[in-house]
């Protein structure tokens, strides 16, 4: 059962919201927990064991931490000034030593599932003939969601040590807010404080929460279904054969991959936050209209925005304000400038974050060299600055300008698209080869001879796919003005609004990618 | 509060530092702004800023970063 299923939208959600809604609403949590459980189960069987074994191991490092925390106050309470300062020194050093465990312990298991048989095969491939014993590959099996829970979980345990948020004291909650049912395949990656409120709070449906809910779940259908799911038949066969294509297939299937990877990651989100609505909860955001970007730094500022948050948070931050990275601070300033020390900082804390943005994405090597890839772009991005400031200023050119901003996300557009090639490239190595070919076989014949419909669709699904792809961005650019889209629909005539409605609801029965001549495209970020 | 200004300015003279209320928000103080900000108010004002700090609440104004060095020397 995936989001996008018919299951899920006429048997599981329909039943879970009446269920939440005959209880009482102090049993509602334990309506969406037993949901979220059975949801996981439908999808990972007996691979649950992990979800429980992390929520268990969770919920009792963070009500360590927060015991040493009240042993440090008491302590404290009867502590005289001197003595103040080493108490505080015994108990930082005990709950960085518990967070520690909670974090190395969670990242083990994720990296024992996700990347033994990735370090396996390059340990063998490197050192096969020096090895005094032989390492196997192993036959594992991941559970779904993994890497989204994990993130969460350690943001949890780290907020409880920082005293950002209080360490929840009962089991259920801690296990509602890891396993939460819209979004434990695919995220939001969501903090405690973002979410807690209203998703133990157990609120009566109501009729706008509902009608709001359900067109943002047909709004990521229609997302999914009609441009997505098309656009991965072409995508399908382009990164297959590529060698069968010239160039500009290439660059073609580079675009569209990256416009499928938006419709269906986005489009999951609009199902999976419109579910949350369903009930009352709020989860936090996760594009911002990407495509609207200036830069490759802006771009990760308006995608995939929670986990752009979560690396900052939880890696960027600390490195930044570590030790080391304070003296080479304090160093730099003093003896080599402004400049080189933020270039330096700069570097330090965002290696990094890049290189686990690779590897959570997955154990490859094509992963790696897209998180380096954006890694050296945005350390360009920041090298660059002061050149570029001066240019502008010696011509006089305006910052804001209308035209400058359409290079700029002209230019980005461009660095998104070759990312993409890399990150949806069978491998580093028939990346490297796809993009050369832009470059070396680009022949603009195969756009006029017919090659760009020998790629599995149709003129019709062209069709649907334009006009999907138009009003997807009129909509987009409307909400990057600032309107909500969906209080605006609200304030329309009646005739409007549910004019508008229906026509939605009928773009998703009719013009879907469904039945004869399509597949099942499974979601994309579910693998990660 | 004049030493805060000065280093302020420094960072970015172009912002309206005793009115701007949304600095983090508003996206007037990017990540690499907030962390040249934090090493010179450590200099500045000889406190520890750690990560646990950085939250926009922190940030957000001239007067909010005003309370949090107060609330750190006091510690």
């Amino acid at each position: 059962m995936t989001y996008e299923s018919l299951v899920y939208g006429f048997v599981f959600l329909p039943l879970c919201l009446a269920a939440y809604q005959i209880v009482p609403q102090r049993w509602r949590r334990r309506v969406l927990l037993v949901f979220s459980y059975l949801f996981f189960w439908l999808i990972s069987r007996n691979l649950i064991v992990y979800l429980l074994g992390t929520t268990v191991f969770v919920h009792c490092i963070g009500i360590w931490l927060e015991w040493l925390k009240s042993e440090q106050k008491t302590e404290l309470a009867s502590a005289d000034r001197s003595e103040k300062k080493k108490i505080k020194g015994i108990y930082q050093q005990k709950s960085r030593r518990v967070l520690a465990f909670g974090v190395l312990a969670l990242l083990g298991i994720l990296a024992y599932l996700k990347y033994y048989n990735f370090f396996v095969s390059n340990v063998t491939g490197i050192l096969g003939n020096v090895l005094p014993f032989t390492l196997e590959q192993k036959k594992i099996l991941m559970p779904i969601g993994i890497s989204f829970y994990t993130l969460q979980a350690i943001g949890y345990m780290a907020d409880v040590y920082w005293g950002k948020i209080r360490a929840e004291g009962k089991l259920e909650k801690t296990a509602l807010f890891l396993a939460f049912f819209p979004q434990i395949m695919e995220g939001p990656i969501c903090r405690y404080s973002d979410t807690s409120d209203t998703l133990y709070e157990g609120r009566p449906l109501n009729m706008d929460n509902l009608t709001s809910g359900y067109i943002r779940i047909f709004w990521g259908l229609f997302k999914k279904k009609v441009i997505a799911d098309r656009l991965a038949i072409a995508v399908g066969m382009i990164f297959s054969n590529y060698t069968s294509y010239s160039g500009v297939v290439i660059a073609a299937g580079a675009i569209a991959y990256t416009i499928q990877l938006y419709m269906e990651f986005s489009g999951c989100m609009d199902i999976i936050i419109g579910s949350g609505e369903l009930f009352g909860i709020r989860l936090p955001e996760n594009f911002r209209q990407p495509f609207c970007a200036q830069s490759a730094a802006e771009f990760w500022r308006r995608w995939h925005i929670s986990l752009g948050t979560w690396f900052k948070t939880y890696i960027f931050y600390p490195v930044s304000m570590s030790s080391p990275v304070k003296k080479w601070n304090q160093y730099g300033r003093k003896h080599l400038g402004k400049y080189i020390t933020m270039l330096g900082t700069s570097a330090i804390a965002l290696f990094p974050v890049w290189i686990c943005n690779g590897l959570w994405h997955g154990a490859r090597w094509s992963y790696i060299f897209y998180g380096m890839y954006y890694f050296t772009l945005i350390l360009l991005g920041i090298a660059v600055e002061p050149v570029r400031d001066r240019i502008l200023n010696t011509f006089h050119i305006s910052d804001q300008s209308v035209w400058l901003k359409f290079v700029r996300i002209a230019k980005t557009w461009v660095i998104i698209f070759a990312g993409e090639l890399f990150f949806r490239a069978d491998g580093l190595r028939a990346g490297i080869s796809m993009f050369r070919s832009i470059f070396t076989d680009f022949d603009l014949n195969a756009l006029t001879d017919g090659s760009l419909f020998n790629l599995g669709l149709g003129r019709a699904d062209m069709i649907a796919i334009a006009v999907g792809c138009v009003v997807v961005a009129v909509v987009g650019s409307v909400k990057e003005r600032g309107t909500d889209v969906r209080k605006s629909l609200f304030r329309r005539p009646v005739f409007v609004r549910w004019a508008l409605c229906y026509a939605l609801m009928l773009a998703v029965i009719v013009v879907s990618a469904y039945g004869d001549g399509y597949q099942t495209i499974d979601m994309i970020y579910a693998g990660f | 509060m004049e030493k805060l200004m000065n280093i302020l300015m420094e960072i970015d003279d172009s912002i309206d530092y005793e009115n701007e209320k949304a600095l983090i928000d508003g996206r007037l103080l990017d990540s690499f702004g907030v962390i040249t900000l934090v090493s010179e108010l450590e200099d500045a004002y000889d406190i520890e800023i750690e990560a646990s700090e950085m939250i926009p609440d922190n940030f957000n104004s001239a007067e909010a970063i005003y309370k949090m060095v107060l609330r750190l020397q006091e510690n």
